[in-house]
């Protein structure tokens, strides 16, 4: 029956999906990138003083629904750089197995002796 | 004229995608506030240029903005292409702006198209010349558009504020419609390749960046080569600068790229901020981020990078009415807004398989059977 419930999860996240993106609510990314999106236009202006409507300062937990219209067009998406560093053996190890030099590059720097340190 | 009904829009967001399925699915399009309520109200530069150049690409497309800019009528008309077209994006965006919709325009003209596209070739804002040349094109490839006559030339740099590039592009047309595909396995990474750039600074600047992103990627794989783009003269712009774009290639022939450029702003018109001259990033800082943000692609799996989620969407749904399914990472927010987008002009809608052990999704789509329209007219 564990089966089964996972699957049913599983099927009831799809739906999810998709409602996200095809449903009337905003998809929570959006929101989010957008909420990004204002966070930087905030910081260049000095929004203290002048609040045009609809640039205001907006808390991040205040859903944005129909005023981002305006939102910028853009596809880039810069948002992983920061997530974590890459300097750190944990995140290098987690991305490892994306790579095709699994076995032999731990082999060229000494059966992976520097990866003690 | 008979009376043209027109699909009612709001905001000036994804005017691009907007106008690019406009003009594909022949639907005549008004929007409507336009940045009403913002301190500048009304269309930017970029967005006006873009405009100019859809007119000069299509024959009998109409398009009517009022006073404020705050409103635009746009009716489509056919896809011409044609060679040695020339337009100048001027510099509030980036070249990568216009490129993104133009090869897909192109590929559905009457005639090939040829145009030499001047302004900014690098900015970070938009995915760089180098990108388009190392990921875009090839995603093109994968849809069955021919190879030949596929490209994009750097004839100069240019970057941010002033411009001052100029680059060459080629775009064959679609015979009849592109091929569906099943694109799911992204494989691992076997390469790593990449591009630095500079303009009117000293070449030390890449030689940095370069040292500073193998820094990072270089404990996971040997064969990483960058390699250097140093212009000067009349080659190099306007403005100094300076720049990366890295791409990885798998073993099943996915690119995952990520660039950035860094160079002093514009000077922003749509902002009442005083020009206050921000210091650059340091060239070592560059390197290692961009290196960081193409392992964050990486890691996010998927058989393209975020940024070229919305083009692969895009393509599936112009697809002969046969299935695709593609394997894309987390959504990114202009990827569901090109979802949305294909949904309301081209009646795709796709089914998402979430895989909850890799974070990937699984998107199947039955293509729209969009064929080329214009060249059937002849």
């Amino acid at each position: 029956w564990k089966e089964f419930l996972s699957e049913r999860t599983r099927e009831r996240q799809n739906v999810n999906l998709m409602q996200l993106v095809y449903g009337e609510t905003e998809s929570k990314s959006t929101t989010k990138a957008g909420l990004q999106q204002r966070g930087t236009e905030n910081d260049d202006s000095d929004t203290e003083f002048f609040v045009p409507k609809g640039e205001g300062t907006k808390k991040p937990e205040e859903p944005v629904n129909d005023d981002n219209i305006d939102a910028e067009d853009c596809s880039k998406f810069v948002n992983f750089a920061s997530q974590s560093d890459w300097k750190s053996q944990e995140s290098i190890e987690s991305i490892r197995s994306r790579f095709v030099s699994k076995g032999w590059s731990k082999a060229a720097r000494g059966g992976g002796s520097r990866d003690v340190d | 004229m008979g009376k043209v009904s027109y699909m009612k829009l709001k905001g000036s967001q994804n005017l691009r995608l907007r106008l690019l399925l406009a003009t594909l699915s022949s639907k005549s399009i008004v929007i409507e506030d336009i940045r009403s309520e913002a301190t500048w109200p009304g269309l930017r530069p970029h967005e006006v240029s873009f405009l100019r150049l859809l007119e000069k690409i299509c024959d009998d497309c109409v398009v009517e903005i009022n006073e404020t800019g705050t409103k635009l009528k746009y009716k489509p008309g056919i896809i011409m292409g044609g060679r040695h077209l020339v337009h100048d994006c001027g510099v509030s965006r980036s070249i990568g702006y216009f490129l993104e919709p133009l090869i897909v325009l192109g590929m559905f003209g009457k005639k090939p198209l040829t145009i030499r596209l001047k302004g900014i070739t690098n900015d970070s804002k938009d995915p760089s010349i180098d990108t388009f040349r190392s990921t875009t094109l090839p995603i093109l490839k994968q849809f069955g558009v021919p190879a030949e006559g596929l490209d994009l030339k750097i004839e100069s740099r240019g970057v941010a504020p002033k411009g001052g590039g100029e680059v060459l592009l080629s775009v064959p047309m679609v015979p009849n419609s592109l091929k569906a595909i099943k694109w799911v396995d992204e494989g691992l990474v076997k390469r790593i390749r990449g591009v630095s750039f500079s303009t009117r600074v000293s070449v030390q600047f890449e030689n940095t960046m370069i040292h500073a992103a193998r820094g990072i990627l270089n404990p996971l794989l040997s064969d990483v080569h960058i390699f250097t783009d140093h212009k000067a003269g009349a080659q190099a712009g306007m403005s100094p600068g300076y720049g990366i774009s890295l791409v990885a290639e798998t073993t099943s022939g996915c690119v995952i790229s990520a660039d950035t450029t860094v160079s002093y702003a514009r000077g922003e018109d749509d902002a009442d901020l005083e020009d206050d001259r921000k210091d650059l990033i340091p060239a070592e800082e560059v390197g290692e981020q961009i290196a960081s943000a193409l392992l964050g692609e990486i890691k996010q799996g998927g058989v393209v990078d975020s940024t070229h989620q919305g083009l692969l969407f895009l393509l599936c749904a112009l697809c002969p009415k046969d299935v695709s399914e593609v394997r894309v990472g987390k959504l990114s927010p202009y990827g569901i807004e090109a979802l949305r987008h294909i949904r309301d002009f081209l009646d795709v809608k796709f089914v998402m398989k979430p895989d909850a052990s890799t974070g990937t999704v699984t998107m199947m789509c039955l293509g729209s059977g969009f064929q080329n329209l214009s060249r059937k007219v002849s």
